[in-house]
């Protein structure tokens, strides 16, 4: 049986989608689109790639601590056994489903941050995922983190982009949003009317918010198009997330001025029959990111890129009787780059000082991880983009 | 003028997946009165509705091996079933001339996600499909006792494999969270005792049918949110249905998608669904004053704005290309049936991308290919303003008045265009 998708299109109380008065004043994106292809990302401009796993990974059958024995006896019924995993230590392994990871590890390239959650962690998907997004515990807040750094940006809609065609919270800003393109490239209107479709994104006086959001979609469209277009005409190949990190770098190896790129994975969410549903899933992830830093490591870019992968929550440590797993707390986050110093960062949390509901403790705010990768990929200081959160958790 | 304009045109989009041709002209003549009594109208008759037919699907029973000719067989009546449903939804919600039940039944099924993804077999959706249209607009608290044992939901939160010894959480904690009480409403105690209420049932996958095994079902007492009881499935929802919260929490889901995702409802309009009835919530809502506040814009779903274009155009989705249709339709994110989870549908600026656009050009070309452009047979001097009051728009933007106005010689162009502006896609 197929467990329930979760994807990222997925936020029922939350998105960062309320305010947009300021788009309706980007009369020259087309010039800037312009601009971004005759002023490609100058060489050794840092990157970032965000790898959302939606429906919440279970991080102890991901990094798994194979030799503890709580880890045996607690989810005997899913639990990996020594020939089913890879080791980096005498504790820890990799799923089995992870070679190409676990051998970018053997070359100091992976750091996995252990224990990552925050205070007091939501068992709700919506909830926890939308504090992963926004960067924030607080409800009130309806911008995405990574939004919050588009708005300190010049515009362009090249700044950062997603793929797929619906927004997630994380690109949306208070200003600004992100771009989007389809897996399979852009396919811009035809026929005559094809010649009138780009006057309906012109800003107009009397738009609403919303009306001027969907009429910048449609400039944008047309003003990545006209660079992307050419870039991403061949089908796409490969696993689903495949295609994204194909697609990704594709764009990344022609120089696209974009500091950004997020996407996703769906059907983490192993309520039922886990080992074989997680571990096919992560042997796609495995296999795109191997693909991905294949062709990264090839190109001039190399040094410039860092990948993070991660997950609204892991699940219950103790397994249930369909072979599966509850919602649970925290999991490991994983950092992957050729500059990017490997290892182990902050502690594994005990199987067995588990909290009230028998979860995982949490080790490691996730807010240290962001504020590692806005210092040291997005060059600011964290609190420019989480107020007054001061820490950061570096990995280069 | 414009103030009626604005308010008639959101009620006709928001409760009756638009206007019809000539309907938004006819009801700004009638007065605001009158648009509030049309949406509202549920209607003895149908004979636009009763004219589509359902499709009759069999219990295809258990998966056969694979490779084999029956396997072929199958899977071939798997995917026609699934997309007989989807057309024939679709045609529902375009033909009828009292829309607003097959409306709120697509408002339910974002609110009960649940996808055929899940399912595989499409006999389950569609009874689930009967059921959220036979509560549509009844009472809450039966609707979510059925919801509780519909077979389709059961397979889709992991029901079957909910134990006494070892629950399966996934059915309780969205039960309360996502279709009853709201987030942080209730503790992770509350969740592993209803979860133990719900064991003892269990859904044949191939049609849906839910059969209680008492012998399997946790018969002691429970714990669920400060009440203890002896809990079934029906009784644990009647029982959550009962809390102050779930009045507030429906209320401001139902506002959360009619109205505005950044605006909240006043605290007067819950009073109305006080006796969890559906129908008073919403008549209530449709005679509010939320329809002069400008802040309480809402974007279309692409559903929603593809079937208000077929309405206007008088165009049958079953008369499209459906495999055509139903790709445009998944690359937008929404495919009926389709949910990406059990939250429901996006909302807002998350349907807004580039990306989104491209397919809905593509709809937008095939619907009016198909389509009876009548409405725009005007003198040229007036076609601008006649497409406004054809596809209920209060008022074009300058930009797209001039848009509009370089098509004048070309209908069906003028006709894509105003479909794909900013002012149709957004229902301001």
């Amino acid at each position: 049986m197929i467990n329930c998708e979760f994807d990222r299109r997925r936020f029922l109380q939350w998105t960062g989608a309320s305010v947009f008065a300021a788009l309706s004043t980007q009369m020259s994106l087309e010039t800037l689109a312009s601009a971004a292809s005759s002023s490609p990302l100058p060489l050794a401009t840092p990157i970032l790639v965000l790898v959302t796993l939606y429906g919440g990974n279970d991080g102890l059958n991901t990094v798994v601590p194979f030799t503890d024995p709580t880890y045996q006896s607690v989810r005997s019924n899913i639990a990996l056994s020594s020939s089913q995993v890879l080791p980096i230590s005498d504790a820890l392994a990799f799923n089995s489903s992870m070679p190409a990871i676990k051998a970018l590890y053997t070359q100091n390239k992976v750091a996995i941050v252990q224990g990552v959650s925050y205070p007091n962690p939501s068992l709700s998907h919506f909830s926890s995922m939308a504090i992963w997004q926004s960067g924030s515990l607080a409800d009130t807040v309806t911008s995405g983190w990574i939004g919050r750094w588009l708005d300190l940006q010049p515009h362009n809609p090249f700044n950062a982009i997603g793929i797929g065609s619906t927004l997630p919270p994380l690109l949306v800003g208070q200003k600004t949003v992100a771009s989007m393109v389809g897996p399979s490239g852009i396919q811009l209107p035809w026929g005559p009317v094809a010649s009138l479709l780009p006057r309906l994104g012109r800003s107009s006086s009397s738009d609403i918010p919303l009306e001027a959001a969907a009429a910048s979609s449609i400039t944008d469209l047309f003003s990545t198009a006209r660079i992307l277009g050419p870039l991403v005409t061949k089908s796409p190949t490969g696993s689903f997330l495949g295609q994204q990190l194909s697609l990704v770098s594709t764009l990344i190896n022609a120089n696209v001025p974009t500091r950004v790129w997020e996407v996703n994975l769906s059907s983490f969410d192993t309520h039922t029959g886990e080992q074989a549903d997680q571990n096919a899933l992560l042997s796609e992830v495995d296999a795109a990111i191997g693909t991905f830093m294949t062709s990264i490591s090839a190109g001039a870019r190399s040094n410039d890129v860092t990948v993070m992968i991660y997950s609204e929550f892991g699940r219950r440590v103790m397994s249930n009787a369909s072979l599966g797993t509850d919602h649970g707390t925290s999991a490991p986050v994983i950092l992957i780059g050729n500059t990017v110093k490997g290892g182990l960062y902050g502690e594994q949390p005990p199987l067995n000082a588990l909290d009230v509901n028998g979860n995982l403790k949490v080790t490691t705010d996730f807010r240290d991880v962001y504020g590692g990768l806005l210092h040291d990929v997005l060059n600011i200081p964290v609190s420019d983009v989480i107020p007054s959160w001061k820490t950061a958790l570096s990995v280069h | 003028m414009y103030a009626q304009r604005l308010a008639t045109a959101r009620l006709l989009h928001r409760f009756n997946f638009g206007p019809t041709p000539g309907q938004y002209a006819e009801l700004l003549q009638r007065g605001i009165g009158s648009a509030q009594t049309t949406v509202l109208d549920r209607g003895l008759v149908d004979p636009a509705l009763d004219s589509v037919v359902a499709p009759v699907l069999a219990d295809l029973g258990p998966y056969p091996a694979p490779n084999t000719p029956a396997a072929t067989a199958f899977w071939s009546a798997i995917y026609r079933g699934n997309s007989e449903l989807v057309t024939w939804w679709l045609d529902r919600m375009v033909v009828s001339n009292h829309p607003l039940a097959e409306r709120m039944t697509w408002f339910w099924h974002g609110h009960f996600a649940t996808s055929i993804s899940g399912i595989e077999y499409p006999l389950p959706m569609q009874k689930q499909n009967n059921t959220l249209r036979k509560y549509a607009l009844a009472n809450f608290k039966d609707m979510a006792r059925a919801m509780a044992v519909d077979g389709a939901l059961n397979i889709w939160l992991n029901n079957n494999d909910n134990y006494i010894q070892s629950p399966n959480e996934n059915l309780a904690r969205e039960f309360m969270e996502l279709f009853t009480l709201g987030v942080n409403k209730f503790t992770q105690h509350d969740v592993t005792a209803a979860a133990r209420a719900l064991t003892g049932y269990s859904t044949a996958p191939s049609n849906g049918t839910v059969t209680f095994n008492p012998k399997q079902h946790y018969a002691e007492s429970l714990s669920v949110l400060g009440r203890k009881s002896k809990l079934n499935a029906a009784s644990l929802a009647s029982l959550i249905v009962s809390k102050e919260e779930n009045r507030k929490f429906i209320t401001d889901r139902v506002w959360f998608r009619f109205v505005s995702s950044s605006t909240t409802p006043p605290t007067t309009l819950a009073r109305s669904f006080a006796g969890r009835d559906i129908s008073s919530l919403v008549s209530t809502l449709v005679h509010s004053t939320a329809w002069s506040n400008p802040a309480n814009s809402l974007v279309k779903s692409p559903v929603e704005w593809f079937v208000g274009a077929c309405r206007a155009l008088k165009v049958r989705p079953s008369t499209l290309s459906s495999g055509d249709l139903q790709w445009e339709l998944s690359q937008m994110g929404q495919l009926p049936f389709n949910p990406p989870n059990v939250g429901g549908w996006p909302y807002g600026q998350a349907w807004l991308s580039g990306v989104a656009f491209q397919y809905r050009f593509e709809l937008a070309q095939s619907v009016v290919a198909k389509g009876d452009l009548a409405p725009l047979a005007v003198p040229k001097s007036k076609m601008v303003q006649a497409c406004a009051d054809w596809l209920g728009v209060a008022e074009w933007s300058r930009r797209t008045a001039s848009t509009l106005a370089a098509a004048t010689g070309t209908p069906a162009e003028m006709a894509v265009a105003a479909l794909l502006s900013p002012e149709y896609v957004v229902s301001a």
